[in-house]
Formats: structure tokens, C-alpha cells, sequence
């Protein structure tokens, strides 16, 4: 390319970068941009489009960024994350972690990787070890769970091996090289494409990453039966622990959300009475300090929180943007969108095994209803992943465009 | 945040400073220096562990 022609390039995406970064940012201040922006969450879709097996994108983050970028080189996105797929299996095969059904090897490579969650008996944490956990979260972490969710790291007192060391040493550089990929990746995106990171950092909620990675679902369920305040403290001792993470990995512009992926912690898997109880309360004090430093966070809330819309209404305005899963995307709308920006909605379903004027029609009904003032990013409901039609993505993006403008 | 219970490991911090001083002679250089490489580099220890947890 001549040199003149590939300056005029780069100011071209620098100024559609500039164009989709306010339209993104104006919309998750509950704004109206001049048009509703478009987000997809895409995963292993990115693979299906590049021409690649989950196994690939899974396996090799090279290949998961590329085809992140070809598929926001293709389509009119205003912001996308660097790799959707997230979890690189080389990474986690390194460290020799035990829960991931990894595709090619333990599942079809055209499958997803998968979370295996142990039995109750066979927890990665046991119901008595809450006050180890309480007294040193980090400490704990380090010496008994690693271990136990690892083929390779010893147990404290075990002899050592080489695969012990091995696990750190590899793992260590590994998970290094990974992070400063996510870097070269936002940059890439930005240059090549014009396109913007979508998030930036990571927030669990302390109850929910109890039942996710310590004791399991049914090990909690027994749990805030059995030793409520044990599970309570637990909560406590986690919160500044994934306050500090969560704002370690956040924007340092303040222009993008941290990432919060909330799993478990809802109606029906646990009651109201435990959400106000536990999940609540040792969250909304998280959400508020991250704010009080500029930040936003983007609550994925896979599932249906309808249960607990009026809770996130006490939070301050424009402090967090709300994804829509299964939750009504009317009634979270009515409920908490004049206080909070509202993306997704779109059905998975729909969008896998729908015709593209289906897609077109519910991406009308949902622009009219929720995006009428602005502060909604369309979006599918839950990540889309390789069962996602194309003919359907595309029909969402191209009618978002024609239609979306304010 | 309300202000938590105080714990062993503050976060950001695997092995700290007052600990890992005390194995050291004195320190006849610039110990602020010294201070702050050590908390630099064990706080990849910290988002080691952390991330596994939370990330992978």
C-alpha cells in the first residue's frame, strides 16, 4: 500500500474509533447517542465465522483474536471484547486445572469448553474450612485450593515435583503473555477495524464465586442452611479482595465497564431471603466503591434477575449497565432504565434457529420500546457462540443501522 | 467500602514488605527502591492466584 494511502487509512478508523467510542460510552451513560450502538458478546461465533473449530479458538488465543478482529472487520460493531472465548485452555492445561472439559480433547473441537463442577463430596473446598478461608482468603487460595483443583501443584506438606514447579513457572509466564496479548489485541481493533474494546477488567460476586469455584452450588445451597455466618463472613473477606482485582484490571480512560459475570446468586437458585441476606449485601457495597473511583460495571446478568431489579435500583445512577439475559427486557426497562443503561435481549434462540425478519422484527420491537431515549446497546442475550446463525447476526447489525439512528 | 475485618494478606499482597524485610541485612542502599520492587513483583503473585480463580 503507498504511503499516503495507508496514512489516510489510519485517520479513517482513528476517527470511526472516535465516532463508535462516543456513541458506546454516550449510550452506557444513559444517554442518546446519534445511533442505538451495537455490542455483540461474541465467542466461538467468532471461530464458526473465521473458518475455525472451537478447539482452535480455544486452544490458540492467536487464533482467537484473529477472529475476533475478521469478524469486527466484517460487521458494523461498535465495540467487541478481544477474545469472548476468554479462557485459553493452553493456559489452564499449563497450570493443570481440573474443571474444563477442553475442547479437541475432552469434548468435540467443535464443542465449547465446558465447566465441569465437582460433586458436593468432592468440593475444592470443604464445609469446615470456612474460618481458613475467613483468616486469609489469599493464603488459602494458594495452599489448599490450587492444590486441590490442580493435577500438578502439590499439597502443602507433599513432597514437591517437578510438575509442581513447572505448574507455576508455566503458568505464571503463560497467564503474563496472555494479558499483554489483550493489549495488542485493543490496539489492533482500534487500528485495523476502528472498533472498541467493550470491557475491561473482572468482578464476581463474592456469593457467587463461593458456589462457582470453592464449594460448588449444592455445597453453598447446604451451606446457608447449616453455617449461615460462616458463609456470610466468607462474603465479607472476599469483598475487598475482588474490589482490588476489579479495579486493578479496569479502564484507566474510565470510558468502558468492568466486566461482572453474575451466575448463581439469583431467584430460583437461591431465595429472595438469601439474596437480601448474602448476595446483596456483600455486593452492593462493591459496585458502589468501584463507582466512587469513576468506573462502571457491566452487570451480565445471565439468567433471570427479575426478582431483583428494585435491589439495583438503589444503586447510583448511571453506575452500572444492565445486560439482559432471560430477565423481561420491558420490565428491567420500566423498572431500572432511568437510572442505568440497558444492553441485549435479543433471544439466543432466535438468533440460532430464527429466519432474519424474525430477527429483524424483535430488534424493532426492542429499539421502539427500550431504545427510545437512548441508553440501550443492542446485543443478544447471552454470549453467542458457534450455533449462532450468520445470516441472523448479520440481519441484527444491519437493521440495528438502518433503524437505530436517533 | 466499610472498613473490613483486618486479615493476614492484605489484597495486592502475597508475601509483605514488614515480612520479607526482617530476612534481609541492613539495607545500606536505597530501601524505598528495594520496598517497592518487591511489592511490584509480589503483587503478580497476588493477581496470579486471583485470576485463577476468578478468570480461568
Amino acid at each position: 500500500m503507498a504511503e499516503s494511502s495507508k496514512v489516510a487509512q489510519e485517520r479513517d478508523m482513528e476517527k470511526l474509533y472516535t465516532q463508535r467510542l462516543k456513541r458506546y460510552v454516550t449510550a452506557m451513560q444513559n444517554e442518546k447517542p446519534d445511533m442505538v450502538p451495537i455490542r455483540p458478546f461474541v465467542a466461538e461465533f467468532t471461530a464458526k465465522y473465521a473458518g475455525y473449530t472451537c478447539q482452535e479458538v480455544t486452544h490458540d488465543f492467536e487464533k482467537a483474536f484473529a477472529a475476533a478482529r475478521r469478524c469486527a472487520a466484517d460487521f458494523d460493531w461498535d465495540a467487541v471484547v478481544g477474545n469472548m472465548v476468554y479462557v485459553w485452555t493452553g493456559l489452564t492445561q499449563a497450570i493443570g486445572m481440573k474443571y474444563y472439559a477442553v475442547p479437541g480433547i475432552d469434548i468435540s473441537p467443535d464443542t465449547g469448553f465446558q465447566y465441569l463442577e465437582p460433586s458436593e463430596q468432592q468440593a475444592f473446598m470443604k464445609p469446615d474450612e470456612y474460618d481458613k478461608l475467613i483468616e486469609d482468603p489469599t493464603g488459602y487460595l494458594f495452599n489448599v485450593w490450587l492444590p486441590r483443583i490442580s493435577t500438578d501443584v502439590a499439597a502443602m506438606g507433599e513432597p514437591t515435583s517437578l510438575r509442581n514447579n513447572l505448574s507455576f513457572l508455566k503458568g505464571g509466564m503463560a497467564m503474563l503473555n496472555y494479558f499483554n496479548g489483550f493489549g495488542r489485541q485493543a490496539q489492533l481493533l482500534r487500528t485495523e477495524s476502528g472498533t472498541v474494546s467493550a470491557i475491561s477488567g473482572i468482578l464476581k460476586a463474592p456469593f457467587d464465586i463461593i458456589a462457582d469455584k470453592l464449594r460448588g452450588y449444592l455445597g453453598l445451597v447446604t451451606d446457608v442452611m447449616e453455617r449461615p455466618e460462616k458463609v456470610l463472613a466468607a462474603c465479607e473477606a472476599l469483598m475487598p479482595h475482588l474490589t482490588h482485582v476489579a479495579l486493578s484490571g479496569a479502564d484507566p480512560d474510565k470510558n468502558v465497564p468492568i466486566g461482572f459475570w453474575m451466575h448463581r446468586g439469583c431467584v430460583p437458585f437461591f431465595s429472595q431471603e438469601h439474596f437480601d441476606k448474602f448476595y446483596w449485601p456483600t455486593l452492593r457495597p462493591i459496585i458502589e466503591e468501584i463507582w466512587s473511583h469513576g468506573h462502571q460495571v457491566l452487570f451480565y446478568a445471565e439468567g433471570d434477575w427479575g426478582a431483583h431489579l428494585n435491589a439495583f435500583a438503589e444503586l447510583p445512577d448511571k453506575s452500572i449497565v444492565f445486560h439482559v439475559d432471560k430477565t423481561d427486557i420491558y420490565e428491567a426497562h420500566k423498572a431500572i432504565g432511568h437510572k442505568f443503561c440497558i444492553s441485549g435481549g435479543i433471544p439466543n434462540f432466535l438468533l440460532s434457529y430464527g429466519k432474519p425478519e424474525h430477527v429483524r422484527e424483535y430488534c424493532k420491537k426492542v429499539i421502539e420500546t427500550v431504545a427510545g431515549d437512548g441508553g440501550y446497546i443492542m446485543d443478544a442475550s447471552a454470549i453467542l457462540q458457534n450455533d449462532a446463525n450468520v445470516e441472523n447476526i448479520r440481519a441484527m447489525t444491519e437493521f440495528t443501522r438502518e433503524y437505530g439512528i436517533y | 467500602m466499610a472498613k473490613q475485618k483486618e486479615q493476614k494478606r492484605e489484597p495486592g499482597v502475597c508475601i509483605p514488605w514488614q515480612e520479607k524485610v526482617k530476612e534481609l541485612p541492613k539495607i545500606s542502599g536505597d530501601e524505598k527502591l528495594v520496598r517497592t520492587v518487591w511489592e511490584d513483583i509480589d503483587a503478580l503473585g497476588y493477581v496470579y492466584i486471583w485470576q485463577c480463580l476468578l478468570s480461568f
